[in-house]
């Protein structure tokens, strides 16, 4: 580059180049993107996106746990179901006895109960250094039974029928009450969930929590004979992965306003897996854009063609399996990279 | 009825249900025993033996044709899947689970865009209960459980008593030293993984008219059979199979006498959690 004016144009542009080649460079404008939707979007986008968001934060449940410990887990649903109910329940009973908001309540113990679920599971199995592919078959049966708890307890669940549940108010105390069941209203409220789930994650595998998680995936082994006890950690980062799943869950349940059994059930789990495989597994921001992108979009084509589409799925999710282990992220991330390696090259 | 009875009928319908769950198990139990691929598409392959076995019947083929069509269609998608796909990846347990979810995935869409997701119902070729004077015993289902132990025992002795049994064990405890003896790997590994396949077609076909013949009925059986192999042991296909079956079915026939059936199913999904647990390497195995 030749020219006086040369200088800062560089710098700006290293600057934004340096922004756009981190995670963060692509997640910022995206989380703006959602918080000026509703200024254009239709009603039905501001409607129903809050959905996706949610299914994003599931995604990125999945996405700490099989992308950074490394253990694939199709128990995500049952942990969503388990938050979704639990909120339910708690509203419709009216537990906290009026002293305590019942949906403030709800939404405490649907973290709790998939938290310590998780947990008890999670420490149960990896005390005894399980093998990872037990547990996913374990983690099947988990939301087999989620799914059949939800059918048969119909006295609690409201069984098939499913479980019609109202919108949360967001009580502030003595200032008063404001009603979420205005769509703009909720979509607000649900908006910041996604958005500090995802930097507290990002902080959180940058973290000696997040580089022991890593250590396990790579090599565990290495990890045991430095002495660290690597079964706590899978623990830990199992509740952690359902807690953030039962708070999907719960959230998804007073923005949808229905619940049914089949959000325990093994097919809603494969299809977490699914956008994180697509999404890509190793990357958090990937996991989270699968969840909220390829949910929306099985949502439009299964309208059209609703056979066909759950084929295509199926066959991405096997091309992505054998091509592209990294998904969407793991490709754009390789491309960028290359880009980068060429443009040296050619300076 | 009196006390007598009802123990026997409970303990014969416990046989009953350990040799026909053994059955839809010994597919996984061989793929998973013996070469090591966590098959989750298990489940998909036994769903389809039974579509093969309620189309051929419909169309007037006797049932007992129809079920050994239903073995030799799985066989042959078995085939096609280990030849294009599953035998690149032997060497990546992981990844082999997940490709095997997505042939699950891909099957059970492609039945359900042919054959739609209402349930059939496949007629049992014989119906008359058998009566032991003390007992009523469904007779089909003793027939599969006759099936069953046949099949286990005839896979024992290739296993034990065979030319072909030595070279697939040889591959199983050194696969090098094998490969270097001449056996050729590659082909075991896929006459492994087609005969499972093959297996969970036939026990797809003969499960068929005990179940509805639905998209998903494989599921369950998919969850059943890992826990068969797991508490029995990998590997021990001939104990193994029939103890873990036993375990899992046995007492899920005895809880259910007591409970619902899926507060039965769940206790018994704690059980073999507490089993894993304290025995990992299943009840047969040592190690």
């Amino acid at each position: 580059m030749t020219g006086a004016g040369g200088q800062p144009r560089r710098a700006s542009l290293v600057l934004l180049k340096r922004l756009a080649g981190s995670e963060s460079g692509i997640a910022i404008p995206v989380f703006v993107f959602l918080a000026a939707l509703p200024l254009f979007g239709s009603g039905y986008t501001v409607f129903i996106l809050p959905q996706y968001m949610l299914y994003g934060v599931l995604a990125l449940s999945l996405g700490l746990f099989w992308g950074f410990a490394g253990i694939l887990s199709f128990g995500q649903s049952a942990f969503f179901a388990l938050g979704a109910y639990t909120i339910g329940l708690s509203m419709k009973l009216g537990w906290g006895g009026g002293i305590v908001d019942s949906g403030y309540l709800g939404l405490i113990l649907a973290v709790t109960f998939a938290a310590a679920l998780a947990a008890v599971v999670g420490f149960f199995l990896f005390s005894v250094g399980i093998r990872d592919t037990y547990f996913v078959i374990i983690t099947i049966e988990l939301s087999i039974i989620a799914q059949q708890v939800a059918i048969t307890q119909s006295q609690i669940t409201g069984g098939g029928n499913g479980m019609f549940i109202d919108r949360m108010a967001l009580n502030l105390g003595p200032i008063g009450s404001y009603s979420l069941e205005g769509d703009l209203a909720i979509y607000y409220f649900v908006l910041p969930f996604p958005v500090i789930i995802y930097f507290a994650l990002r902080w959180l595998v940058g973290s000696k929590f997040g580089k022991v998680l890593i250590g396990i995936r790579e090599n565990e082994d290495r990890l045991l004979s430095l002495g660290l006890n690597t079964s706590l950690y899978k623990t830990a980062a199992f509740a952690l992965s359902g807690a953030l799943a039962g708070l999907a869950g719960a959230l998804y349940a007073t923005h949808a306003s229905f619940i049914a059994p089949s959000l325990g059930g093994v097919l809603f789990s494969t299809e977490v897996v699914v956008w994180v495989a697509i999404g890509g597994r190793t990357s958090l921001l990937g996991a989270l854009l699968g969840g909220i992108l390829v949910a929306w979009i099985s949502t439009y084509l299964s309208a059209i063609t609703p056979e066909y589409w759950q084929l295509v799925l199926g066959v991405l999710f096997v091309v992505v399996i054998v091509y592209f282990k990294g998904g969407v992220a793991g490709a754009v991330s390789r491309a960028i990279r290359a880009r980068r390696a060429l443009a040296l090259n050619d300076g | 009825m009196d006390a007598l009875s009802l123990a026997v009928s409970v303990a014969m319908d416990a046989v009953l249900v350990t040799l026909v769950l053994a059955m839809a198990a010994l597919g996984l139990a061989l793929i998973y025993g013996l070469i090591g691929v966590i098959n989750l598409g298990h489940g998909a392959m036994l769903t389809i033996g039974a579509y093969v076995t309620w189309a051929t019947t419909h169309a007037g083929i006797p049932f007992a044709a129809a079920v050994i069509l239903a073995a030799l269609a799985v066989a042959l998608i078995g085939l096609a899947f280990e030849h294009f796909v599953v035998r690149h990846f032997y060497d990546q347990p992981f990844e082999t689970l997940l490709i095997t979810w997505g042939f699950f995935m891909i099957t059970t869409e492609v039945i359900k865009i042919i054959f739609g997701t209402t349930m059939h119902p496949v007629t049992s070729p014989v119906t008359t209960p058998l009566d032991l004077g003390i007992a009523v015993l469904p007779a089909y289902r003793v027939l599969v459980a006759g099936i069953s132990l046949t099949l286990i025992f005839l896979v024992a002795a290739v296993f034990y008593r065979t030319g072909l049994g030595v070279q697939i064990r040889a591959v199983i405890q050194n696969r090098e030293v094998a490969g270097l003896m001449g056996v050729n790997i590659g082909r075991m590994y896929k006459l492994v993984f087609v005969v499972g396949c093959g297996l969970a077609g036939l026990a797809g076909g003969l499960l068929a008219p005990i179940l509805s013949v639905g998209p998903y009925m494989g599921n369950i059986y998919l969850v059943r059979s890992f826990f068969v192999v797991i508490m029995g042991g990998v590997g021990q296909i001939l104990g193994g199979t029939i103890v873990g079956s036993f375990l899992i079915g046995g007492s899920e026939t005895i809880f259910a006498l007591f409970s619902s059936q899926v507060f039965a199913q769940t206790i018994v999904f704690g059980l073999a959690i507490v089993v894993l647990r304290f025995r990992p390497h299943g009840i047969l195995n040592r190690r």
